[in-house]
């Protein structure tokens, strides 16, 4: 039986020694994480690998971010206003996502990560992360990033393009959020 | 890329901006005036093909009760301030959330969402703009009424004020939506509020039962216009049917669409069929769950080989007719041998209902809850079909007559293929009318895709008015161009509405490309 993300935790299973290989790689490898999470918790969304980096980036920031499963941006309704929400999703997603949140909520940041670049749309002023490079994946780059638009204070929309490096492996493209209620 | 620059609104000053925040604040309270970027960017999110710098609102107003929209439009003629209207921002792929043009204030109505009335023994009820498909359907449901929606295909996150006064359809009997309308409440420019149809008499029980009223009947000027603001609306609910069969029909040829449509008029118009039955093409059959890229990644138009290999995967026709028979089970299955008889004659229909239609996939599940009214998000699977974000729904207007519709689809089919882009379309059926509805899906984060998605829109339009073929409805990129194919004369008449109803332009400019 292949347990989804969510099953497993409603399972606790994930601290277990079933803990599937890539989950676990990415909660066991915790140097450079917090000491204990200082920001409080932030709703993470998404059913893939990127998802779990985007976490562990969270998490080394100091965010205790909850994985929720797959996005149903209809079940952000029922969350408490200020509730902070992050993941990846597909087109259909974004789009539903974002017709929500008129007048319910802010875009604090939007990444579209295709082959070749990295498109990068901030709310909270400049964005600054390199997305690659010698400190991990460029998801959990990503996740450090929104880590730190999620407490900015800036107002600036700021837009930025970044290259991927040529070889890097790509699958279809990804679309990220972060969102607060 | 940093912006910071404040957007105002076109003519007014800071100074007066100001000023007309400060008193929006009064009337509404501080958290309901929004201005910041970062609550602004849901409001410049669109799909259509034009420039984002061009559609970014100035604010955004949440009023929850009629008085504060009436103090609310006082304001705005008191500083020129145009205010442009949505009612819960879900009208994708025409406008969005976002103002018609940038500096435009946002007046987002969703937060008044009171059902106010439903009446099961006349089946009728009186809304609040805001009021959601979901959130009706859910009223009904938990008071146990034995009443149907006819929501349209994005319907739990729709509402049916907006839809209808947009002159939306659905799937059900009820598919017009704007001819079971039924009374209103409008703001006007100058904070006047009327009551339309019966609704102009004190305690009228007849406000939403009787459509017409005294004198002449006003309701069509506030759909699809800037001439007013409606903050209350009637409709009429369907009884729930004591059976109902959905079917679907199948062909596999291209040229079959002539056939389709010249068996099925009769049958509609002498309700035989009675719900808006739509044709649907394998394009948009299959891309409500399937990616383009998984059988073609070319950028030109999906070629009829892979459209083939689709058909051949999913189980689908190159044209799916989804209909449904309604009545009492003696009624039902009177009609269904009338529809056997006039589909089967040639031979080339495949006809399914119950099980077999169910284990023939495609979009016959989510298609059979939209013809009873139930709600689903099935549709927005079309987004994933070539990615980017790009989505303008191209939707002119058709006798239901075989020959026009064959002319049509050549002709839609022969300008996308030009630009590059697929025939990703359907036709609902309406009495006597078809409406193709043609999704042009683009990515919107490639510049020149965009700019081919414009120009092929721009380009649909012409031709199709060239061959007397006019759109009922379209995004607010090209409401200008579409105006302009109705005619001069039409327009200055819009226009004298406009002048007398709204001195000062402040509602919605531009919308349908009416303006003072």
């Amino acid at each position: 039986m292949n347990l989804t993300r969510r099953q497993l935790m409603k399972n606790s299973l994930l601290l277990g020694a079933a803990m599937p290989l890539s989950l676990g790689a990415a909660w066991a490898a915790d140097s450079g994480f917090a000491e204990a999470p200082v920001h409080g918790p932030i709703r993470l969304y998404g059913a893939d690998r990127s998802t779990t980096e985007l976490g562990l980036g969270l998490r080394q920031q100091g965010w205790a971010p909850s994985y929720e499963g797959r996005l149903d941006p209809l079940a952000l309704n029922a969350l408490p206003a200020g509730s902070l929400a992050t993941g990846f999703t597909d087109e259909a997603g974004l789009v539903l996502l974002t017709s929500l949140l008129a007048g319910r909520g802010r875009v604090l940041a939007l990444g579209r990560h295709e082959a070749g670049r990295h498109q990068l749309l901030s709310h909270r002023g400049p964005l600054t992360a390199p997305l690659a490079g010698e400190a991990g994946s460029w998801q959990a780059a990503l996740g450090r990033e929104y880590a730190r638009l999620a407490q900015a204070a800036g107002s600036a929309r700021q837009t930025r393009d970044l290259r991927r490096p040529a070889g890097e492996a790509t699958s279809a493209t990804e679309l990220s959020f972060l969102v607060r209620l | 890329m940093s912006t910071t620059q404040r957007i105002l609104p076109k003519g007014v000053s800071e100074a007066d901006f100001d000023a007309a925040l400060a008193r929006f604040r009064e009337i509404l309270g501080a958290d309901s005036v929004l201005t910041e970027s970062d609550q602004l960017a849901a409001y410049s999110k669109i799909m259509m093909a034009g420039d984002d710098a061009d559609y970014i609102p100035s604010a955004a107003l949440l009023p929850t009760t009629t008085e504060q929209v009436q103090e609310i439009v006082r304001t705005c003629n008191q500083y020129k301030v145009p205010i442009w209207t949505i009612s819960t921002g879900k009208n994708l792929g025409y406008g969005s959330a976002a103002p018609g043009e940038t500096g435009q204030v946002m007046l987002d109505m969703h937060r008044m969402n009171r059902i106010l009335d439903v009446d099961p023994e006349v089946c009728t009820a009186l809304l609040e703009p805001g009021v959601t498909y979901q959130q009706l359907y859910d009223y009904i449901k938990e008071n146990d009424l034995k009443l149907w929606l006819d929501p349209p295909a994005p319907s739990a996150i729709a509402g049916p004020v907006g839809n209808t006064l947009d002159r939306g359809v659905g799937y059900t009997p009820y598919g017009e939506h704007f001819m079971f309308q039924c009374g209103m409440e409008v703001v006007l420019a100058n904070g006047e509020v009327i009551r339309t149809g019966m609704g102009g008499i004190e305690n009228s029980s007849s406000w939403q039962v009787f459509k017409w009223g005294y004198g002449p009947y006003i309701d069509g000027l506030f759909t699809q216009s800037n001439y007013g603001i409606v903050t209350k609306m009637g409709l009429w609910l369907m009884p729930e049917p004591p059976a109902y069969r959905p079917f679907i029909i199948q062909y596999q040829d291209p040229e079959d669409i002539e056939e389709i449509v010249d068996v099925l008029r009769p049958l509609r118009i002498a309700q035989i069929i009675p719900n808006a039955v739509v044709i649907v093409h394998t394009l948009w059959d299959a891309g409500t769950h399937v990616v383009r890229k998984d059988y073609y990644d070319g950028s030109d138009s999906i070629p009829r080989e892979a459209i083939e290999r689709i058909k051949a995967d999913e189980g689908i026709g190159e044209w799916n007719v989804y209909a449904a028979l309604y009545g009492t089970p003696e009624q039902i299955e009177v009609n269904w041998k009338i529809v056997e008889q006039a589909f089967g004659a040639s031979g080339k229909a495949k006809i399914m209902y119950g099980e077999e239609a169910e284990k023939r996939g495609g979009g016959f599940e989510y298609r059979s809850a939209l013809m009873k009214g139930d709600m689903n998000l099935q549709e927005f699977g079309l987004y994933n079909w070539r990615g980017g974000g790009g989505s303008m729904w191209f939707a002119p207007v058709s006798q239901a007559k075989g020959s026009e519709t064959k002319d049509q689809t050549e002709l839609a089919q022969q300008i996308l293929g030009k630009y590059g882009f697929d025939y990703v379309a359907e036709y609902i059926v309406g009495w006597r009318d078809m409406h193709h509805v043609i999704d042009l899906l683009y990515n919107r984060q490639d510049p020149e895709e965009t700019k081919r998605a414009h120009d092929c829109f721009a380009e649909l339009i012409d031709e199709f008015a060239k061959r007397g073929y006019g759109l009922y409805r379209t995004n607010t990129e090209f409401m200008e161009q579409v105006a302009g194919t109705f005619g001069e004369p039409l327009r200055e008449v819009h226009k004298t509405l406009k002048n007398a109803l709204d001195p000062n332009g402040i509602l919605s400019p531009g919308k349908s490309g009416i303006r003072q």
